[in-house]
């Protein structure tokens, strides 16, 4: 493939994500949305990321996906840690810890 | 700190971001890394890997991107990538009305550095002043742009020093999961969260990963309907 169709490719991939970012954004800030609405779209944050972490997890494009003994430890000491912290700083470090740790056990 | 007389404290603001982006920019880094590498090993122009970091900003989509253009039809490398970046009209959808009293020129701008990171931690600011959003945003998308870029090219020259074995690739899932509790701040937030993650894993097996997109449609849907239950019992 030549340098320019890579290239265009890429500039549209880049161009349409930027229509994704922004569309509603731009279309719906100055609109009046139905109050069902609005309360729906306060779930699109904990939705997403619930499932986003998912997908981190488990590496769909990995040969064997799914969720190792070392990863679960990990997550399971890091859910109680952010949930007693509030703090990310100190979520990651004792989260990748026992990760480590669970890993060097394994 | 927000005197109504001087309005919002936009010092505050600023050192705010970085404080709640710190930890997030760290596990970026490996990220960018592992780009970086499959830039340097993938038949793309090295030049157009890096334009892709500028262009679409969005880590898991470049990889997929890089990967494919490689083995695949470059139709399939741009319809991977754009599936993949669907949940940011989500995204939109969900910040649209914290955009509705801010000025033309931030609702142009801000769509381009709109990551998931970016996201969460805009998600957790909806009810500050206009003001002091907008500089919270602001500072934060430019921390993580300029931070992405820097590492894309690192990554392309230095990525295959880290070692495999620290396996820093995890570090992100971590960061998700603390996100992923900090943003839910009532019990049908966590059935979105819950039905979102679990639907989502349910169909890993997918293409395109659209099983994200699948749970989280299922998570807000759940999270609204189980709002409204609950609504129903407390009267």
């Amino acid at each position: 493939m030549s340098v320019t169709t890579t290239f265009l490719a890429a500039l549209f991939v880049g161009i349409v994500t930027y229509a994704m970012r922004g569309g509603l954004i731009l279309a719906l800030a100055d609109a009046e949305l139905p109050t069902w609405l609005v309360r729906a779209l306060r779930y699109v944050a904990p939705a997403v990321l619930g499932a986003l972490t998912v997908t981190l997890v488990a590496d769909p494009d990995a040969v064997n996906r799914g969720v190792t003994l070392p990863e679960l430890v990990g997550l399971l000491v890091a859910g109680p840690v952010a949930w007693k912290t509030k703090n990310l700083a100190v979520t990651l470090a004792v989260g990748m810890s026992a990760f480590w740790l669970a890993l060097a056990v394994s | 700190m927000h005197s109504p007389s001087t309005g919002p404290d936009l010092a505050h603001a600023r050192r705010q971001a970085i404080k709640e982006s710190a930890p997030l920019l760290i596990p970026a880094v490996p990220f960018g890394f592992v780009l970086g590498v499959a830039i340097s090993e993938s038949p793309l122009n090295n030049g157009v890997g890096v334009f892709t970091s500028l262009a679409i900003f969005a880590g898991a989509a470049q990889l997929a991107f890089i990967s494919l253009v490689g083995t695949a039809s470059i139709w399939a490398a741009i319809a991977a990538a754009l599936v993949i970046n669907a949940r940011h009209v989500m995204y939109s959808a969900a910040l649209s009305p914290i955009f509705k009293p801010q000025p033309r020129w931030f609702r142009w701008v801000a769509p381009y550095v709109l990551v998931d990171q970016v996201f969460a931690l805009a998600m957790q600011h909806a009810d500050d002043e206009p003001a002091y959003f907008r500089r919270f945003y602001l500072v934060t998308g430019s921390m993580f742009f300029s931070l992405w870029i820097t590492v894309t090219i690192l990554g392309l020259f230095f990525g295959s020093f880290i070692p495999e074995s620290i396996q820093i690739g995890f570090a992100p899932a971590i960061m998700f999961t603390g996100l992923v509790i900090f943003g839910v701040t009532n019990r049908p937030g966590v059935i979105a969260a819950a039905v979102g993650a679990s639907v989502c894993f349910a169909t890993l097996g997918l293409p395109n990963r659209v099983g994200l997109l699948i749970g989280a449609g299922c998570g807000v849907a759940a999270g609204y309907v189980a709002e409204l239950v609950l609504d129903r019992r407390s009267t």
